[in-house]
């Protein structure tokens, strides 16, 4: 059972605060909840949206069926209803947004005081608030028991944390010992940027944002040729820009740590919604021949946990290691059970004398020497090699649903919330691929134990698929993919898989 | 092929890698100076260790590859960004930044535009010779009008940058400019050294074979000498217009020296204090 609430209005409203309100306090109270955020690339007016999606047992994705419309403009209400259920309920009217938390709270059965502490959290117009979110609450009547309907424990709701990708991958950093983060200011990698800038205040790191996005590469590889832990961020625009210093890295043999988080493309596209475009500039951007690493998270957890990882490699192998997420990862609320484990990495990098050039190492100085060429050339083959084999210590991907099922999905990064909440009670297996290189080359034989296959991917040609039938041999037909800069639903993912394997 | 180089001794200078400049470049009075200079601060107890040094792309970039000190020959364009890393990296170190006039003006130009803003205690010198040199002789954005090379047979239509009066525009806390000359380098070096935060140094370099020297050595003169007051900003900007990098004539005056210099809050120093503070 799974309750899909939308919060609707124009930027300003204050659609978001309502949907994190809520979300909250179902938490605490034990519940599992998803929220996503769909915003348009404006300040103020335009249409912004929240679905909060949630359930006693793990939910990752929304449904495209609403129970409840909070409806902050008569927007809302239009765009909206045609995904409301029946049953549903839409809350409207000429009201400021607490005053639709209060009559939330009173529909779903939920304490006053409860909201009466998340609004004191919020530490802005508390007095305003209150009167607002009282008469909501007094005008309301209980229609939904979720109490009744959804059976959770106190126990386990401490146990849970209420978190999104921005914080998973900031929590990786600062855990993994990040020095200094540098960025550019752009969506959807932004929030990165001000969550380690508002951590640095209590932090051992500082945050540093340049002219552009090739200062802020270049300034990261000054800073880790000092031996400091150095990381950058950006999106696909600006991660073109930075290329040029990601092939220095590899030459250079600087370990750096890149958060690209993906919008869809090409040229600037659709700056606030999601996308999966980037796995092939992650892989292949920069211009020679350099090992490096690329890893993809698909879900808060992993990105703690990646990015932590990413800083592994990059230190003991001196590379250069992207962590690829997306807007839907980085801005969507997750509720999550489980401790990252991270892994530690020692400061490995000393100043010396580096090169853009091909160098001769014993001088530090560049060289036309064809048989230095060649050598180096094979020095970053081998290390390619090496860290393919220290790779196998962590886990480079994922199955879940029917270990032994003969129908198998392929996916990575946050398509994986929707895919699993789709096959949770049918004959598929799913396997989430994380590391993206080195591609764990076992896919292989996985695949071939399969009946059929099916590519899912947020993107139009399937990337991954591309980077499978290359490392393997085997061409994956049968895709899903979605292109319109939405994430997947589950229920309509639902439908379109038991589609695909024929399933009832 | 090529000879072998031979390791170096970790605590010399030198690397002994054998220069490709031409025969005369005035890249090797540049490369004197700055190893002179360095020499004497070692001899007065510096480690080689204290410094680190950043090239970009051209002929000048080469300089790296004569000075055993650590740091990057890095891309085109780019040395300030990674000048300010290293800072930022390991604020102890003395670092100099080194770039030609393609890297500093045409591929990098937004970068210095910023480094001036955020005054990191950076050595930057610029090797004008008004030409792209290593890529054969075409013009820089610092190259006068009529110059004419085989990519522009028309000759160049627009007039050049007087980085100078950019410098100074933006507000830069050290602004100089010197003629390739061994004992200026050293000279400058010091005063820049000394200066905390951005530091600033055109060094008029002639390129012997695509930009020859038009006579700026007998045009120069010491502002220090004719009593500029480097602490005056109009007075400064007034002594920038004096040469436009674009037409010599018999009146032409190149002044030399530092234009202005004042002490102004240090980028690295702002940002750990500010955000250590409030830990």
């Amino acid at each position: 059972m799974r309750l899909n609430i939308l919060f609707g209005g124009k930027a300003g409203q204050g659609p978001n605060v309502l949907a994190s309100i809520l979300g909250e306090v179902l938490v605490k109270k034990g519940y599992y909840v998803f929220c996503s955020r769909d915003y348009q690339s404006l300040i103020r007016g335009g249409h912004n949206f929240n679905v909060l999606t949630f359930s006693d047992r793990p939910v990752y994705s929304n449904d495209s069926e609403l129970d409840i419309i909070v409806a902050l403009d008569e927007n809302t209400e239009n765009l909206h209803k045609k995904n409301l259920k029946k049953s549903g309920i839409i809350l409207r009217g000429q009201h400021k947004n607490m005053y639709f938390a209060g009559k939330l709270f009173k529909i779903l059965g939920l304490e006053f005081k409860e909201l009466e502490y998340e609004l004191r959290k919020l530490k802005k117009r508390f007095e305003e608030n209150m009167k607002e979110a009282k008469l909501g609450y007094s005008e309301a009547e209980e229609k939904i028991k979720i109490n009744s309907m959804l059976k959770v424990s106190a126990k386990n709701a401490k146990s849970l944390n209420f978190i999104n990708g921005t914080q998973g991958i900031a929590n990786g950093a600062i855990k993994a010992g990040v020095d200094i983060y540098y960025a550019y200011p752009m969506t959807p990698a932004t929030p990165v940027l001000t969550e380690l800038a508002q951590r640095q205040l209590t932090g051992d790191f500082v945050v540093v944002e340049l002219e552009n996005e090739i200062a802020v590469i270049n300034a990261a590889i000054g800073s880790a040729l000092t031996g400091a832990k150095s990381m950058c961020g950006t999106s696909g625009g600006g991660f073109d820009l930075m290329t040029e210093a990601l092939s220095l890295a590899g030459m250079a043999e600087v370990p750096l740590v890149i958060y690209l988080a993906q919008r869809p493309g090409p040229a600037t596209g659709v700056p606030t919604y999601t996308g999966q475009g980037d796995l092939n500039i992650a892989l292949y951007g920069g211009h020679g021949e350099f090992p490096r690493v690329v890893l993809a998270p698909g879900d808060p957890l992993e990105a703690e946990e990646l990015t932590s990882q990413a800083f592994y490699f990059s230190q003991k192998f001196k590379i250069p290691a992207i962590v690829i997420s997306d807007k839907h990862l980085a801005e969507s609320f997750y509720t999550l059970s489980e401790k990252p484990t991270i892994t530690t990495s020692k400061k490995l990098a000393t100043l010396g004398r580096y090169n853009s050039y091909e160098k001769n190492p014993a001088t530090g100085s560049a060289t036309e020497d064809a048989e230095i060429i060649k050598k180096n050339v094979e020095k970053r083959l081998k290390k390619a090699k090496d860290i393919e084999k220290e790779s196998k210590k962590f886990n480079r991907y994922k199955i879940y649903g029917k270990k032994t099922s003969r129908n198998v999905i392929v996916s990575w990064g946050s398509t994986k919330g929707a895919i699993i909440d789709s096959i949770k009670d049918v004959d598929v297996k799913f396997i989430q691929i994380l590391y993206i290189e080195p591609f764990p080359l076992e896919i292989k034989r996985e695949l071939e134990k399969a009946e059929k296959v099916v590519l899912i991917e947020n993107n139009s040609t399937g990337q991954l698929g591309a980077l499978i039938r290359e490392k393997t041999g085997i061409f994956i037909e049968d895709k899903i993919l979605r292109y319109d800069g939405r994430p997947f639903l589950s229920d309509e993912l639902d439908r379109e898989i038991k589609k695909r394997f024929r399933l009832k | 092929m090529m000879k072998k180089e031979s390791a170096i001794k970790s605590e010399s200078i030198n690397t002994g890698t054998k220069p490709t400049w031409c025969p005369g470049c005035f890249n090797f009075q540049i490369l004197a100076g700055f190893k002179n200079f360095l020499e004497k601060e070692i001899a007065k107890g510096k480690k080689r260790e204290d410094f680190a040094m950043v090239s970009g792309i051209g002929c000048h970039a080469k300089i790296y590859d004569y000075v055993n000190l650590n740091g990057l020959n890095t891309l085109h364009g780019r040395v300030l960004p990674t000048c300010l890393g290293i800072k930022l990296g390991n604020p102890k170190l003395t670092v100099f930044g080194f770039s030609g006039d393609g890297d500093a003006y045409a591929e990098g130009i937004e970068h210095l535009i910023h480094a001036a803003r955020y005054n990191s205690d950076i050595n930057y010198i610029v090797h004008n010779n008004q030409v792209f040199a290593l890529t054969v002789g075409q013009p820089t954005p610092t190259t006068e009008e009529g110059f004419k090379d085989k990519t522009t047979p028309y000759g160049v239509k627009v007039h050049p940058i007087n980085p100078i009066k950019l410098m100074l525009s933006l507000g830069a806390g050290f602004v100089a400019r010197v003629f390739a000359d061994v004992k200026e380098i050293e000279n400058i070096l010091k005063e820049a050294v000394k200066h905390k935060g951005f530091s600033f140094i055109e060094v008029l370099q002639p390129c012997i074979i695509f930009h020859p020297d038009t006579g700026y050595r007998d045009r120069i003169y010491s502002l220090e000498k004719a009593g500029h007051d480097k602490t005056n900003i109009k007075e400064a900007m007034k002594k920038a217009e004096e040469f436009d990098y674009n037409t010599i004539s018999e009146k032409t005056r190149i002044p030399v020296g530092i234009f202005y210099q004042e002490e102004k809050p240090v980028f690295e120093e702002v940002i750990l204090r500010e955000v250590k503070g409030k830990r």
